[in-house]
């Protein structure tokens, strides 16, 4: 009797495929979580960037635009730096303009917090308490350019020790702090408090040095030479003032989702163009990869015969859907940009993702076809219709949500797609808008990218908001393509 | 019910005729070398035990089998003397003139007046399109119980044996010669099951019906003629009296009495 053993096999069989189930599941639920923690990780992250977007956003809405400069001086043991933020531009009508902050000015303390970089700044701006109105009421306290502050400086050389300057004071400017200090003209600059001074240029950033260390209130004390003699004069370096800034987090990202690209501002910089550009190319992308898609899926379940042939074809569309998506752009690069002559632009950067999802959409579709049941088939063909009649006005119908669903799922994930477009030549650097199939382009992923390699500080945050918008993109699309499948699925 | 002994008297045309048919899922013979007639005007049963072949048999009549891939088939189905098998034959056409109601009612997922003008209109119908429906969904008894929402309701939303009369108005708005009926009433309650056996009554009159049922008492209730099938063979076919209280064979009388089946 046979019947036993090919019991026990079977049982042993049932139990290994058991086993082998336990296991899978467990790896797939450590790589779920695994996948979870790492979207958290990248929210919160790129959140905590995106928060200075709103600080950012409220120093441009204050009217101060800045950079970081930094004034070295060398001791005998030592040799520091000393970062300050100078004021590069003061946009005319705002608060900042209105209390006095001028072109070059230093900004030394906001919040009396004293300030070393942007991203302080920023930080400051977007934590600090707004007003029941969402106004932003910021003490400032900046030391005012060297002219302003005293007047002309001049260097004199040391006698006897080569290299080595000291300031002196040329022209000074009457009604300037160092004029009511009583500083006169021909003094020789020696020490800000303990902080010696090298030079005409490095007489002012030793004051501002001296200032962002002290209270505003505090006087920087200047030991100076004049007449052979030393003395000591305390100089009203620092002024303060209050500035006014609106804070809103919707209006600074809608402010960076509709401007244009600035290549050195990263408060100005926008996602404009890489928007749009990821709009067009999604639309060129759903144009080729739909129909040819669902062309290719009617044709291959409801047309084709079983023989070598389709099931080549089967296999071929199986592996191309998991080709790494640069080998895509090197395609796209020789037969669109080149061949046919389309170069970088949207069309030929469409139609290189547009072959990215064509495979995976053909596979979506084709599910959805095989999930149609037999028996509306059946019904059609049984009142005499023919093949293409049964597909145009049944089968069609009742599938075309799902393909859509497949659709909008792969575009979901192509928009993420840099690799492909960076093969195609896609500019880095686009500030205008995309005005037609072979304009050239930017798009989002490409974007960041390029953000995340520019050197000054604030680009990598404008990268992060990008990537949430990225992101929220994404789930924006996912939960459509959600919708649509709920919406439209057929109880059979 | 309509005495079925005048029936075999007056040896009615024949209108569709099996001749030696077999057919093969794979490597599978489903059905072995029948030969029967389905006369006009006339409701023929088809009964057997399940796995007989009795309703891959009927699908073949309308080469509803020609959807599945692997089925192969040999002998020849005859219609008004044209074999539906030969060559040329355009298997679209065939189902155009025998119609076909399935086991499961399977309206399309339309409403109620589209369910009926798919057919017309692939079958080029597109005159007087209410009047077609109209008179299809008399024919089928629907008519009063959904006249007023022919455009809202959804075929799907009617009861079980609504939706299958809808089937059957379908089937009959292209006017086929032939009806094929496939254990319609095997999914509906006994009432949906009795007002489908009225209609199939009404029906002899102007149509040809093959009916397959593993339902005895509803073959003997709705036919003329009965064919009796076992294991992929026709065991024997006569009238339908004949068959349940006189067979000829030892087998149908088995399954006729419940000794099986």
């Amino acid at each position: 009797m046979t019947a036993p053993i090919g019991d026990h096999g079977q049982a042993r069989k049932l139990r290994w495929r058991r086993a082998k189930g336990g296991v899978f599941v467990t790896v797939a639920s450590i790589a779920l979580l695994l996948a979870l923690s790492v979207l958290v990780v990248l929210i919160t992250t790129t959140t905590l960037e995106a928060a200075k977007l709103t600080g950012m956003d409220a120093m441009a809405e204050a009217g101060i635009a800045m950079s970081v400069r930094a004034f070295n001086y060398e001791t005998d043991q030592d040799r520091e730096s000393i970062p300050y933020l100078s004021v590069s531009n003061i946009i005319s009508g705002s608060s900042a303009e209105e209390i006095g902050i001028k072109q070059y000015d230093a900004i030394t303390s906001l919040n009396d917090e004293p300030l070393d970089t942007m991203e302080q700044a920023w930080q400051i701006l977007a934590t600090a308490e707004a007003d029941e109105d969402g106004m932003l009421n910021l003490s400032i306290s900046w030391v005012p350019a060297v002219d302003r502050l005293i007047g002309e400086l001049g260097s004199q050389s040391i006698p006897g020790q080569l290299g080595q300057y000291r300031a002196s004071i040329e022209s000074l400017n009457p009604g300037s702090p160092a004029a009511r200090a009583g500083l006169q003209e021909g003094d020789i600059l020696m020490d800000a408090n303990d902080l010696p001074i090298q030079g005409r240029r490095k007489a002012w950033g030793a004051i501002i040095a001296v200032a962002k260390r002290q209270a505003p209130s505090e006087p920087v004390t200047l030991t100076i030479e004049r007449d052979g003699e030393r003395m000591d004069v305390p100089l009203d370096a620092e002024r303060s003032g209050t500035l006014v800034a609106e804070r809103d987090i919707w209006e600074a990202i809608w402010d960076f989702a509709t401007s244009l690209d600035s290549p050195n501002r990263p408060e100005r910089a926008g996602l404009k163009s890489a928007l749009l550009g990821t709009i067009y190319i999604m639309l060129v992308m759903m144009v080729f990869a739909f129909p040819i898609g669902a062309m290719g899926a009617i044709y291959l379940e409801e047309y084709a015969s079983k023989n070598v042939f389709t099931d080549t074809v089967q296999i071929l569309i199986a592996n191309l859907a998991g080709i790494p998506s640069v080998a895509y752009g090197i395609i796209g690069l020789q037969i669109f940009a080149r061949e046919l002559g389309m170069g970088n632009s949207v069309l030929a950067g469409g139609l290189t993702l547009g072959l990215v999802i064509l495979p995976i959409m053909i596979i979506a579709a084709r599910e959805t076809l095989r999930a149609v049941p037999p028996w509306v088939r059946e019904a059609a063909y049984g009142v005499g219709a023919t093949r293409w009649q049964v597909i145009r006005s049944q089968v069609l119908p009742v599938s075309l949500p799902g393909m859509f669903t497949g659709m909008i799922l792969s575009l979901a994930q192509a928009i993420g797609e840099a690799a492909p477009l960076i093969l195609l030549g896609a500019s880095l650097y686009v500030n205008y808008v995309p005005d037609g199939l072979l304009s050239g382009f930017t798009a989002v992923p490409l974007q960041i990218f390029s953000w995340v390699f520019r050197a000054k500080a604030g680009f990598n945050t404008v990268a992060a908001v990008a990537i949430l918008l990225l992101v929220g993109m994404m789930i924006l699309l996912n939960a459509l393509a959600i919708w649509l499948r709920n919406r439209y699925q057929k109880g059979w | 019910m309509t005495n079925p002994n005048t029936s075999t008297t007056t040896t009615p045309e024949v209108l569709l005729r099996s001749q030696d048919f077999s057919l093969w899922y794979g490597d599978f013979q489903a059905i072995d070398g029948i030969t029967l007639d389905i006369p006009k005007n006339r409701v023929t049963a088809i009964i057997g035990p399940s796995g007989c072949g009795k309703s891959t048999y009927l699908r073949a009549l309308n080469r509803m089998n020609d959807l599945i891939a692997t089925v192969k088939v040999d002998g020849q189905v005859l219609y008004h003397g044209q074999n539906i098998y030969g060559r040329g034959v355009d298997p679209v056409q065939v189902r155009r003139h025998i119609g076909m109601v399935f086991q499961k009612p399977n309206p399309f997922p339309k409403t109620i007046y589209e369910n009926i003008a798919f057919g017309l209109r692939i079958n080029g119908l597109n005159d007087a399109m209410d009047d077609r429906v109209e008179q299809a969904l008399k024919r089928a008894a629907l008519w009063d119980e959904v006249k007023d929402n022919l455009y809202s309701k959804k075929g799907l939303d009617l009861s079980g044996g609504q939706q299958q009369r809808l089937c059957i108005a379908r089937a009959l708005a292209i006017e086929p010669d032939i009806l094929l009926m496939d254990e319609p009433a095997s999914a509906l309650d006994p009432i949906a099951t009795a007002k489908i056996e009225d209609l199939i009554h009404e029906l002899k009159q102007n149509y040809t019906v093959g009916i397959v049922t593993h339902n005895m008492q509803q073959a003997a209730r709705v036919s003329d003629r009965t064919a009796f099938f076992y294991l992929g063979r026709l065991v024997e076919v006569g009238p339908t009296t004949k068959i349940f209280e006189n067979p000829d064979e030892q087998q149908t009388e088995d399954y006729v009495t419940g000794k099986f089946g």
